[in-house]
Parts: structure tokens; C-alpha cells; sequence
């Protein structure tokens, strides 16, 4: 009875502990989501719920296009509004994914009456999507590590500011949920490769589904997994388990992403993926010879196994190089490309180099973008490495890949930014778990006692834990001693408290703002909204024609189809570089040279953006020597990228600017009647802000375009593009100008009515009338 | 299934080779290995590709009032810029506050006297105090309105 009550009592004890951890663990990530949620809205709360930037504007459009019409006339959208004389193919030239997601959302939503606008849902549909990549990052961290290191990361995830930055409120991309889904793929991944159950492969192709549909990242986890797969083969860390979860998540994989209509048969197609089916073909080789050894039990096979896998490889590799070479397998797209080579960009597709996200990252950006847990990374990386088992060779693979292509490019960062928060999790939790252990004795013994009683905890070694000292340990922990350990813990919570503080000051201030909206503070704290964006948008779409057609810059293709409403030229797809380099070399070439571009184009309009006036450095002039390198690119004899500068090499546009760049279109776009324009008392007239120069060409007139409009603070500028009939014949002085007098006197007069037809020919008969021409 | 395996043998004969693995292959330690990681990553963070493909200086220059031409460590106001040794300079600190807390971590494991924990326990707090104010510093440098306003 005694015996029995006393196991009662431990089973009950037992339960309550899991259940303060479960709840624990259940108020941790709920506050994670709430304070990941909350941080994101500072946009929503300075400006109003809008959609940011460039590309989201497309997916709103496309969003609101799916909802009003449907799913499948969504995927047959042929939209001819933009890529104007091409139009685009929507449905089969995106990733449907996120519209689905919001879709979806907006469905249920009107199912129980909640009438929401899919503007709201598109706003809000990444800050409640962050909430559920920390909890996948839980999942994951867990899996990987220990709860405790899944609570810090997933805290870590829900506030740093490198996902942060794609994931604000109104700022409705693919990234958004990808990152989801990403994370949820791998967590489904190790938990397959741990269990070797058909089943969470086939949840992990299912994930990896999601995650096709919503992102073109999905490459990053079809190589990485057969990376972590082969890693593991040459470890020699072959099992069944490894074999079952492969095999099912790539064919499940493969067959899936092919339903996708944007990927259609890329996966097999296409050198980016042909590593995943190698790797594939491998795993069959390698069990084949597994097999094999058990079939033949001899020494030396074992040494056979290495080679014969190595020849497979091999065959799979040529294999892979001979078909690419006869022209079945396409080659690396320039993109993937550009990762590898990192030069190849620069010189060969500027239209790629000259995005911002783009470029090579720099220190800055690291430091910025993680703050403490880049110094804890390495940290992590080394708990992991120390204590390596099948799935922590994964999270190395992935910290070590990700920091490579988050040094190439600024926009992985992304990417990097849920393994910094895994590996830093588990550094955390591994100092916390050394420094913050009580010394009372029997409570450690009590949790080693409860990892024993459950025997599946017990076959991945638990971080700190190392049970074949638990003497030693207790000694040491004395040996720390109470100050030590509290000043070692009151500093990692100032660190970790400055890491808040410091993702809540970068999310306010670096990346919150929606970019359509400005807003500039007076030295007296007080803000001015500039909606010039809008504004224009809103010109454009009331003061045109329905079908006029907009020339700009690719980069606000989306938003003049968003908001404006009318046909573009180019936009943020950017898939046509020889479209695009029109465009360009219309915007780089002097007046009447680009007239004919734009009426081969049937222009209408032209929209500038000039930040000169108030500042604003992302203007078209800052872009414009990306638009010469484009354009020079497919029309190397029109357009040099050389005549622009001058002869120190500079790009200026004050006096000493080149004369090619005084007079090309977008020059005097920019400036048209800017000479005029005096700021303030101090400045000369014509000062430009933004680069800080008196303009060099301040008076001149435009002879093929007009000017329509202007924003408040000249920041977009509209043009009108004259008909051939009706611009304005160049100017003749006075005196040259030759009047014909012509001598001729009417005739007519009251008596005589009836005309005469001057030069009739006189129809003699018998004679041609073409010979009397010719006479 | 014996003559199975056999039967190319009948033909062939099997040289007396013996395939041996080279002494050099080797499977890495784990330090090894954390070193080669611990190597990238600093040169990674430091912006080791940004130099690459940009080709900065290493160190900028300006010139002040008097016209004489003084060197300037860091690209200021500039935050997708840098200078070579500025990269190098904070990727160095990054990689000194990750040694920091290992260090710290190695504490518990070495069966030393009290003096060594000590003085382990100093040096891992002097790692990671040194380069997280440092860091901040350079941030402030860099971007002079950092954590204010």
C-alpha cells in the first residue's frame, strides 16, 4: 500500500511537472506570437493598414483579382495590362501559394460573417504567419536540441529583425510565409529522418508542397536535403530509416512541385534539382551494396561500399553533364548561377546586380540584422558540432550554406536568420542550463530520473547533460559558486534585454516604413506625411484614359497596375531584359531618339520619380546608371555607359556633368522647369538635394513631351507624350522665316460659278495623257 | 547466388591488389571541423564576398580642411558599404564574442582549481563585454543615430 501510494504520488507529481512545462512552453510561444505580431505593426500604427513597396502590390492585385473571379480564372489570367504590347501570363508565371493562403483565409472568414476586406488580410497575413514560424522553430529547435533551446529560439525568431524585415505588416510577399513553411518542412524532415516513418516523409513532401507553392526559395530545401543525405552517407551514417524518409520525400516531392504551373517540369529539367535526384539515385546504389555486405558478410566489403558508391556517384554525375550537354538538362539559370560565381552578375545580368537586396552583404548588415546572436551563433554551432548526431548534421549544413549565401546576397539574409536563431537558442540554453541550475542536488537528480522513465528522451542526449559524471557535476556546480553564476546570469539578461531593445528600435526605424508613404520629421519632432505616390497614382488613374499606356522604370510597374490601374511597359517581374533595356534605353537617349522608342511602344505617359526637392535619394537619377548598364547590355552601339560620365569618371549632374547625361530623357524629365525652383533663400535655384549640386542644364524645353503633372513635393512627375501631329515645329526666327506669296487671284466671281480645275489635264484625242507628262 | 558473384571471375583474374584507404583521409575531429566553420564564418561576416565583387579600398581616405588627405576606417552614413578592414575588424569581434561564450562554457567541464575558473570565467567575460560594446561602438560610427530617438 505504502509502495503504492508513493508511486501515486510520483506519477502525480510526475504530471504536474509536465504539465507546468507544457504550460510553460504554451504561454512562452503564445507571448512569442503576441510580441512578434504586436512589433510588427509599428506601419499600421504611424501611417494606415497599406500595402508596402513594390512587389506586394502585385500580389494584392492578383489576391483581389483571385477573389472576385475565382481560382481557375485566376490561373487562365492573361493580363494585358502589363508588359504592354507582350501582356503576362499570371497564372502560369507566379507562386500561387500566398494568394491561395489569404484567399482562403478570406473565405472562411465570410463563411462565418466576419466581413473582412482582403486588403486587411493581405496586410496582416505576414505578422500572424511570423507567430507561426516561431512555433515551427519551437518544433524544430526541439527535435534538434531541447524544449528549452526551442522556447529561446522561437523567441528569438519572433523579434529578430531579419525576418522582421520581410515580414511587417504590409509587407504581403512570399517570403512572408515561406519562411513558414520552410521551417515547418525541416522540422518534418528531421522528425522523418529520427523516426524513419513513411508517415512524416510524406507530411514533409506535403510541407515542401506548400512550400513550392509559395516561394521560389524551395530550391534551398531541395538541395539541402540531399546534401544533408549524402553528408551522411559519407559519414557512413547509412540506415533504413534514412533510406525510407528519402526516398518518400523525394518522389512525393518531385511529383508535387511539378503540379505547381510556374515550376511545371523544371524539377526535372533543371541543374538546380538535378543534385536531389543524384543523391536520390545514390541512396539506391549505397542500399543496394548495404544489402550486398549482409548478403555476403565479408571484411573487405566495407572498403567496396565507399568505391562502389563513389563510381555510382560518379556515373550519376557524368550522367547529369552528358545530358546537360546535349541540351536536355538546362544549365544553371543566371540567378542560381550568381550565387556560385559571384562575379558573373556584376558582368553578365545587371538587371539582376542592380536590385539593392542584391548585393553582396557587408558587416553592417550582419551585425544589424541579428545583433547578439551573431556572436552566439558560433557558439551554438559549436554545442551542435560537439555533440554531433544525424539531425544536428543537418542544422550544421544549414548554418553553414546559409551564412555563404547570406554573404552573397543581402536578401538571404532571410534564410540565415531562423539557423542564427535556432544555433542560438541552443547556446543559450546550454550557458542558462549550466549557470542557472539551482545546487540543490536532489532536484537535478529528479529530472534525470524523469528522462529515464521515458526511454525515447533517452536516446538523444539532452544539451549539458552529461550523465556519466553526475558526481563530478555536482562538485563543480559548487565550485562555480553563487556569485559567478549570478553575475554570469544577470549579464546574458542584459544582453538578451539589449537585443530587444535593439530589434525594436531597427523595426522602427529601419523597417517600418511602407515606402509609399514618407514621412519626414521637422527639427521640432513634428511629422509631415508625404503621400506623393499616391497622389500621382491617383492622377493617373482618374485624369487618363482607361487603356493609356505608362512608361516608367521597372520599378514601379507593379505599383502603377495596383493603384493606378492602367498598362505598363515593364515591371518588378523582370523577365524580358530586352524589354526592359528598351525602357531603358528610351529613358537614356536624347529626346527625339526616344520619341521613336516610345511611339514603336505606343506611350502615352511617362512617370518620373525625382527626389530632388525634398531629398529622397532612391529617386531615377540614383537609378539611372543601372538603366544606361541595362540598356547598354542589348544595345551596346546606341548607349555607353562611358558618355556619362565625365572625364574624372564621375557621374555628376551639376555643370561639369557629361553632356550626354544633360540632355538625355531622363535628365530632363527630372529637371524639366526644376532651374525655376528656388528651395530656400540660401540655395541657389536649381539645388538639387538629394546630390547636393546646382543642376548643369537648367534651361531647355521639351519638345516631344508636355508636362501633366507634378506632385506637391515633385517627387513623381508625369509626361505626356505628344501626338506625332501636334508637337511643336522648331522655332525660325523671324526674319529667316520664307512666307510662299502665292500669285494666284481668284477667279471667281459673281457671274462666273462655275470652278475651274488648275492644271486639268487637257484630253486631246488620240494621245496619252501620260505622254503629255512626260513632255 | 555464390556463382552469381563469382562468374565474372571465371574470365577476369583478380589482380593482387589491395585497395587500401589513404592514411590522410581521416575523419575530421569535431574541433577540426569547428575551427574550419568558426574560419568561413569570419570571413563571410566580414563581408569577405562584398570585397570580392565591389573591390573597396581597404582603408577609405578624406580630405579635411587644410587639404591634407587623412585615412578614414569606416564608410560612414553608408550601410551597404564598407572598407576591407572595417569588415574584417567587426567580423574579428563577432567571431571574439562567440569564442567568449564557449569559453564560458568550457567552465564547467575542467576538473582544474579555483584560480583556472577564474580566471576562465575573466577571460570569457572580457570576450564578450569586449566585443559587443566595441561592436556597438563601430554601430555608432557608422550609424550615428543608432539606438537614439
Amino acid at each position: 500500500m505504502v509502495q503504492a501510494g508513493s508511486k501515486k504520488a510520483s506519477i502525480s507529481k510526475i504530471n504536474t511537472k509536465a504539465g507546468i512545462s507544457s504550460l510553460i512552453i504554451f504561454v512562452v510561444l503564445l507571448l512569442a506570437w503576441i510580441a512578434g505580431f504586436s512589433s510588427r505593426l509599428f506601419a499600421v500604427i504611424r501611417f494606415e493598414s497599406i500595402i508596402h513597396e513594390f512587389d506586394p502590390w502585385f500580389n494584392y492585385r492578383a489576391t483581389a483579382y483571385m477573389v472576385k473571379h475565382g481560382f481557375y480564372n485566376f490561373l487562365n489570367w492573361f493580363d494585358e495590362r502589363a508588359w504592354y504590347p507582350l501582356g503576362r501570363i499570371v497564372g502560369g508565371t507566379v507562386y500561387p501559394g500566398l494568394m491561395l493562403t489569404s484567399g482562403s483565409i478570406h473565405y472562411v472568414l465570410h463563411l462565418l460573417h466576419i466581413n473582412v476586406h482582403i486588403r486587411d488580410i493581405c496586410v496582416f497575413l505576414a505578422p500572424v504567419f511570423s507567430g507561426l514560424t516561431s512555433i515551427s522553430t519551437y518544433l524544430l529547435t526541439k527535435e534538434l536540441w531541447s524544449a528549452g533551446a526551442g522556447l529561446f529560439a522561437a523567441c528569438f525568431i519572433a523579434i529578430v529583425p531579419g525576418y522582421i524585415s520581410r515580414s511587417v505588416a504590409g509587407s504581403y510577399d512570399n517570403e512572408g510565409i515561406a519562411i513558414f513553411a520552410l521551417q515547418f518542412t525541416y522540422y518534418l524532415w528531421i522528425k522523418s529522418v529520427k523516426t524513419g516513418s513513411v508517415f512524416w516523409a510524406v507530411a514533409a513532401s506535403l510541407s515542401y508542397f506548400y512550400m513550392v507553392s509559395a516561394w521560389g526559395g524551395y530550391v534551398f530545401i531541395i538541395n539541402l536535403i540531399p546534401l544533408h543525405v549524402f553528408v551522411l552517407l559519407l559519414m557512413g551514417r547509412y540506415s533504413n530509416r534514412l533510406f525510407t524518409s528519402y526516398t518518400t520525400f523525394y518522389i512525393l516531392g518531385l511529383i508535387f512541385s511539378m503540379q505547381i504551373p510556374f515550376v511545371g517540369f523544371q524539377p526535372i529539367r533543371t541543374s538546380e534539382h538535378m543534385a536531389a535526384g543524384g543523391v536520390f539515385a545514390l541512396m539506391f546504389a549505397v542500399g543496394v551494396l548495404k544489402y550486398l555486405q549482409s548478403m555476403l558478410s565479408k571484411t573487405e566489403f566495407k572498403s567496396l561500399v565507399v568505391f562502389g558508391g563513389l563510381i555510382a556517384a560518379g556515373v550519376v554525375f557524368l550522367a547529369v553533364v552528358l545530358l546537360t550537354y546535349a541540351g536536355y538538362v538546362a544549365p544553371w539559370s543566371g540567378r542560381f548561377y550568381s550565387l556560385w560565381d559571384t562575379g558573373y552578375a556584376k558582368i553578365h545580368i545587371p538587371i539582376i546586380a542592380s536590385v539593392s537586396e542584391h548585393q553582396p552583404t557587408t558587416w553592417f548588415s550582419f551585425f544589424f540584422d541579428l545583433h547578439i546572436l551573431v556572436a552566439t551563433f558560433p557558439a551554438g554551432l559549436w554545442y551542435t558540432i560537439k555533440n554531433i548526431n544525424d539531425e544536428r548534421v543537418f542544422v550544421v549544413l544549414y548554418a553553414l550554406s546559409a551564412v555563404y549565401f547570406a554573404g552573397v546576397m543581402v536578401r538571404l539574409m532571410l534564410t540565415l536568420t531562423p539557423v542564427v536563431c535556432i544555433l542560438s537558442g541552443v547556446a543559450f540554453s546550454g550557458l542558462l542550463e549550466l549557470f542557472l541550475r539551482e545546487d540543490d542536488n536532489n532536484r537535478v537528480e529528479d529530472s534525470e530520473e524523469d528522462e529515464q522513465s521515458t526511454p525515447s528522451k533517452r536516446l538523444y542526449d539532452k544539451a549539458g547533460k552529461v550523465p556519466k559524471m553526475k558526481h563530478e557535476q555536482t562538485r563543480d556546480t559548487d565550485s562555480i559558486g553563487p556569485n559567478l553564476r549570478s553575475i554570469v546570469t544577470v549579464v546574458i539578461l542584459l544582453l538578451l534585454m539589449l537585443f530587444a531593445v535593439h530589434c525594436t528600435w531597427v523595426t522602427s526605424n529601419a523597417y517600418s516604413s511602407p515606402s509609399i508613404v514618407l514621412a519626414s520629421y521637422g527639427s521640432d519632432g513634428s511629422r509631415q506625411i508625404l503621400d506623393d505616390f499616391r497622389e500621382a497614382y491617383f492622377w493617373l488613374s482618374q485624369n487618363t484614359a482607361d487603356y493609356a499606356r505608362v512608361m516608367s522604370w521597372w520599378d514601379y510597374g507593379y505599383q502603377i497596375a495596383g493603384m493606378a490601374n492602367r498598362t505598363t511597359l515593364v515591371d518588378n517581374n523582370t523577365w524580358n531584359n530586352s524589354h526592359i533595356a528598351l525602357v531603358g534605353k528610351a529613358m537614356s537617349s536624347n529626346e527625339s531618339a526616344a520619341y521613336e522608342i516610345m511611339t514603336a511602344l505606343d506611350v502615352d505617359y511617362v512617370l518620373v520619380i525625382f527626389g530632388g526637392v525634398i531629398g529622397y535619394s532612391g529617386d531615377d537619377i540614383n537609378k539611372f546608371l543601372w538603366m544606361v548598364r541595362i540598356a547598354e547590355g542589348e544595345h551596346p552601339k546606341d548607349i555607353r555607359e562611358s558618355d556619362y560620365f565625365t572625364e574624372h569618371g564621375e557621374f555628376r549632374v551639376d555643370a561639369e556633368g557629361s553632356p550626354t547625361l544633360l540632355n538625355c530623357l531622363m535628365y530632363k524629365l527630372s529637371y524639366y522647369r526644376f532651374g525655376e525652383l528656388k528651395l530656400d533663400y540660401r540655395s541657389p535655384a536649381g539645388f538639387d538635394r538629394t546630390r547636393n549640386a546646382v543642376i548643369g542644364n537648367k534651361d531647355f524645353q521639351l519638345t516631344y513631351l508636355e508636362e501633366a503633372y507634378t506632385t506637391e513635393h515633385w517627387l513623381v512627375r508625369v509626361y505626356r507624350v505628344k501626338k506625332p501631329e501636334e508637337f511643336n515645329r522648331p522655332r525660325i526666327p523671324v526674319a529667316n522665316r520664307v512666307v510662299k506669296s502665292s500669285k494666284y487671284i481668284s477667279k471667281k466671281n459673281t457671274k462666273r460659278k462655275k470652278g475651274v480645275i488648275k492644271n486639268r489635264p487637257q484630253i486631246v484625242k488620240g494621245k496619252r495623257l501620260s505622254s503629255q507628262k512626260l513632255k | 547466388m555464390e556463382q552469381f558473384f563469382t562468374l565474372p571471375y571465371f574470365i577476369l583474374e583478380v589482380p593482387q591488389i589491395k585497395i587500401k584507404k589513404p592514411s590522410w583521409i581521416k575523419k575530421p575531429s569535431a574541433m577540426m571541423m569547428f575551427s574550419i566553420v568558426l574560419v568561413s564564418y569570419f570571413l563571410v561576416t566580414g563581408g569577405i564576398i562584398y570585397d570580392v565583387i565591389v573591390e573597396p579600398p581597404s582603408v577609405g581616405s578624406t580630405t579635411d580642411e587644410h587639404g591634407h588627405s587623412r585615412p578614414v576606417a569606416f564608410m560612414p552614413y553608408r550601410i551597404n558599404g564598407q572598407y576591407i578592414m572595417e569588415g574584417l575588424a567587426s567580423s574579428f569581434l563577432f567571431s571574439m564574442g562567440g569564442l567568449g561564450f564557449i569559453i564560458l562554457d568550457q567552465l564547467h567541464n575542467t576538473s582544474t582549481n579555483k584560480l583556472n575558473r577564474i580566471l576562465i570565467a575573466t577571460v570569457g567575460f572580457i570576450c564578450v563585454l569586449v566585443s559587443f560594446c566595441t561592436t556597438w561602438v563601430f554601430m555608432r560610427m557608422k550609424l550615428p543615430g543608432y539606438l537614439q530617438s
